[in-house]
């Protein structure tokens, strides 16, 4: 059974159709790509599957369960995490707390827990700060522990976020454009933290452009074009297909 | 946070609890105690408004009616049915909080700052009940002989000691507030200050953080107001003004959104002010009346400027200034 | 309850109405060039009020001390964002609330200070005893009150849609960002939304002070019921600040004739806060959905 099911998905903005029709799976244990031209829908259809939006038409289904509807922290609960395409960090806070916000789910101190700081308290922060610490190392940020977010460069921010949404323990990670912006040299560590996510059990679902990181990590590819699905397939088929051929072509050259 | 080692953080606050606690000791001054007295309330309130407006970034112009709702529920158990003391000032600070709670959930479901004028509105309303609903208020004339704090036949009944009382609260008040910013709770507050989407990305119930936040600082105004009701024995719906809201809006702003040390320190100087002509011997009589008449004006163009001259408030100057972009706890 | 006496509370709540459609307009203007609630449109009111009267004791004939209150509004309103806001308009919403609570604030201290603790009123503007229609009986001032809302409505949707103003006024409130790039002068349009605001504040606050009377903390409450009208309406909307204004009045002024008169402000909030539940964008507002 696939971990992720989305079935004829629609969504409308005015008169546009943002996604319109699309269904695809994704298995256990898998990488999978989303591709197409800017403004084919493939933040929406993030934003439809994280809880962020809702689809017009259609099932988003999360290991059997139906998740359109859920608000979004529900949709992390279950097991869902996402990455921005504009990093969405926690400025003032250290790299090492926005991680700790990032474990908000599978914490379980409250108000009055943290207010009086009671000895379950103490020692939940202790195991929250070792967990932490390790997801930095895991995507190679452990440096910047103790830095405020907004003064760690620009590379290293896009891990932090995939380490923060690690921390909320998903089985599904969907990452939005994790390589936009960084340069060969990081892409390249991106793709090796990728596989050890993926090796931690996680399946990842990404978004990018960077048509090299997508072929090296990738075992399917799904297109989207004009919000709908024109190809899926494993990279060496996606490379020959026409159609997709086609609709790189018409937007921004030989891109595949 | 965390620019201030947590060693010099207790030491500076057992520092100013040493300073705090001798008080009593070095002066007998009825008066003066209780100027104080009220200074230890308005930290009460300051320390939960420093978590809505500072941590959480939500702003509440209502939190005097709070204060005021403490005070009235307070003061009418104990006068007109003989509630137990501890018993009443529970149920002050509980129906603030349900009071709280109920404005916050309608209010933070919308984006911008509707919060902020349906809490006004609260206040305006209670403004108004307080007058009116005469059986329980007793009106414009308010209620007076409110028993002191007592429990079982121990009566606390001196300055002194309700001065003890009230700065002991207090301090529990910003100890717990303190706790709470560096552990999970807190730590999402400061999150969905800073992002909204990261923070629901994150698994933040940001709508119900937000209300959980409000309540918390209501229930804190309510058991200020319901210590004020039983250290001053006399209330009126006056003293529960939209000023005093707007006052206690201004400490947080003064002290700094983001830290607990300096609305707590706005607090202490915006209240002394209000008492400026007791607190200097040699002043004038029209010299402490103008300054009384002057007051309110003092307050808000120093809240005024603060924002726009130096956002981070008192706490910008507590801090190290870090480099780099992006400044820390201010008022976005 | 007989119809004239119901005519008679209709005509009152449309008379309280329109003064909560001004004020409410003036949240709109503002809300629409800058997303902020402006805190101190109350204040606008009472300034205008207070300013009239002031004038009239300098000895100025009613008329002139009536647009001399309402332009030194003006002043005060341009003044305050250009010295206040401005610095700050790059930052979010809540500094510029705050600022504008301050203002408020200072702003109602200021005319104690100059104006005096007491109640003051205003001649009205045309001498006589009511009119009487069908029973009711009309007072001459009301006549007043509902010509300067028409004329400052029909003044308005004028400069909205047909002047090049008006049309980077709408098109500033859509985005700041696109408006810049279309080389549209968005400081300029906010500080004169701010001062329009103030114009139709003290254009309430001064025609119903001959009526009502008037003292430096009128603002507060008033500003509250213009927030609730345009709330009622749908915020950033003209046309539905005016009929949330007018829908208020009527609201509030039934509600004296079949309940009771003591909690008639507490009707104003308890509308607000039942629209902000069920319909926070307002009787007219159109649902929307915030994309990410």
């Amino acid at each position: 059974m696939s971990l992720l099911a989305i079935r004829d998905l629609t969504r409308r903005f005015g008169g546009l159709v943002a996604v319109d029709g699309v269904s695809f799976d994704v298995h256990e244990g898998t990488i999978k790509a989303v591709i197409g031209p800017n403004g084919a829908g493939k933040s929406t259809l993030f934003n439809l599957m994280t809880g962020f939006d809702r689809p017009d038409a259609g099932a988003v289904s999360f290991d059997g369960r139906d998740i359109v509807g859920m608000r979004p922290h529900k949709v992390v609960a279950a097991g869902i995490s996402r990455t921005f395409q504009n990093t969405q960090l926690f400025e003032e806070l250290t790299a090492l707390e926005n991680v700790l916000v990032g474990m908000h789910t599978r914490l379980r101190t409250g108000l009055v827990g943290g207010a009086l700081r009671m000895p379950w308290t103490v020692a939940e922060e202790r195991r929250a700060l070792e967990r932490a610490s390790y997801l930095l190392r895991l995507v190679g940020a452990e440096q910047y522990a103790q830095t405020h977010a907004a003064d760690i460069p620009h590379g290293m921010r896009r891990l932090l976020e995939i380490a923060r949404a690690l921390a909320a323990e998903p089985r599904l990670l969907l990452l939005d454009e994790p390589a936009a912006g960084l340069n060969n040299f990081e892409t390249q560590s991106l793709s090796k933290t990728l596989y050890k996510i993926r090796d931690e059990g996680v399946t990842l679902v990404v978004v990018e452009h960077d048509m090299g990181l997508v072929m090296e990590v990738s075992e399917e590819i799904v297109v989207i074009d004009q919000g709908r699905k024109i190809a899926e397939g494993p990279p060496l088929l996606i490379q020959k297909d026409a159609a997709v051929i086609e609709a790189y072509l018409g937007e921004e050259g030989a891109y595949v | 946070m965390g620019t201030v080692a947590p060693r010099i953080r207790f030491v500076l606050f057992a520092a100013a609890s040493v300073v705090i606690a001798s008080v009593p000791f070095l002066t007998d001054d009825r008066y003066l105690l209780k100027i104080l007295t009220f200074v230890g309330l308005n930290a009460i309130v300051v320390a939960g408004l420093a978590l809505l407006l500072g941590f959480a970034g939500q702003i509440s112009m209502g939190h005097a009616a709070f204060f005021g709702l403490g005070a009235y529920t307070s003061a009418y158990l104990t006068t007109a049915h003989e509630v137990p003391w501890l018993l009443a000032v529970a149920a002050g600070t509980l129906l603030a909080a349900t009071g709280g709670l109920l404005l916050a959930l309608p209010s933070l479901r919308l984006k911008g700052h509707y919060l902020a004028m349906a809490t006004l509105g609260f206040n305006e309303i209670m403004s108004v009940l307080f007058v009116e609903m005469r059986g329980i208020t007793g009106g414009n004339d308010g209620l007076s002989g409110i028993p002191f704090p007592s429990i079982g036949s121990f009566v606390i009944d001196s300055p002194a000691a309700i001065y003890i009382l009230v700065w002991a609260v207090a301090a529990l008040a910003f100890v717990g507030a303190a706790n709470l910013v560096r552990t999970r709770p807190g730590r999402a507050m400061r999150a969905l200050h800073g992002s909204e989407l990261g923070a629901l990305a994150s698994g933040v119930n940001t709508v119900g953080l937000k209300v959980q936040v409000f309540a918390v600082s209501a229930a804190l105004a309510g058991l200020a107001g319901a210590l004020y009701a039983h250290s001053v024995g006399f209330i009126s719906p006056s003293q529960f003004s939209l000023e005093f809201s707007i006052l206690l809006v201004a400490m947080v702003v003064v002290g700094g959104t983001g830290s607990l040390t300096g609305p707590f320190i706005a607090a202490v100087a915006l209240t002394l002010l209000q008492y400026v002509h007791a607190l200097i011997p040699g002043l004038s009589k029209d010299a402490a009346a103008l300054i009384q008449d002057w007051e309110v004006d003092i307050s808000g163009l120093i809240m005024i400027l603060t924002v726009i001259f130096v956002p981070g408030g008192l706490a910008a100057f507590l801090k190290r200034r870090r480099s780099g972009a992006g400044e820390e706890g201010e008022i976005a | 309850m007989g119809s004239a006496e119901l005519l008679q509370f209709a005509v009152a709540g449309l008379k309280n109405g329109s003064i909560y459609a001004l004020v409410a307009l003036g949240f709109t203007l503002v809300f629409g060039s800058t997303g902020i609630i402006n805190f101190a449109q109350g204040e606008f009111f009472m300034l205008g009020g207070m300013l009239a009267v002031f004038f009239v004791k300098l000895g100025l004939p009613l008329p002139l001390a009536v647009v001399a209150g309402v332009l030194a509004t003006a002043v005060v309103g341009l003044a305050f964002e250009r010295v206040a806001l401005r610095p700050r308009r790059d930052s979010g919403p809540l500094a510029l609330i705050i600022i504008t609570i301050g203002g408020s604030m200072v702003l109602r201290s200021l005319s104690r200070h100059a104006f005096g603790g007491n109640e003051l009123s205003l001649p009205a503007f045309t001498e006589g005893a009511s009119i009487v229609v069908a029973g009711a009986a009309i007072e001459r001032q009301a006549l007043w009150v509902w010509g300067l809302t028409i004329v400052a409505v029909a003044g308005l949707s004028w400069l909205y849609s047909k002047t090049r103003f008006g049309r980077s006024m709408r098109a500033c409130s859509l985005s700041h960002e696109a408006s810049r790039l279309m080389g549209i002068d968005t400081a300029r349009i906010v500080m004169v939304s701010f001062g329009l605001a103030a114009v139709l504040g003290a254009l309430a606050g001064v025609v119903v002070a001959p009526l009502t009377q008037t003292s430096f903390n009128v603002g507060a409450r008033i500003g509250l019921k213009g927030f609730a009208a345009a709330i009622l309406g749908g915020l950033g909307n003209p046309i539905a600040a005016v009929v949330g204004g007018l829908a208020l009045g009527l609201v509030e002024s039934m509600s004296i004739a079949f309940i009771s008169s003591t909690y008639k402000d507490v009707i104003a909030l308890v509308l607000l806060l039942v629209v902000l539940f069920v319909r926070p964008e307002g009787i007219l507002g159109r649902a929307t959905r915030e994309k990410v």
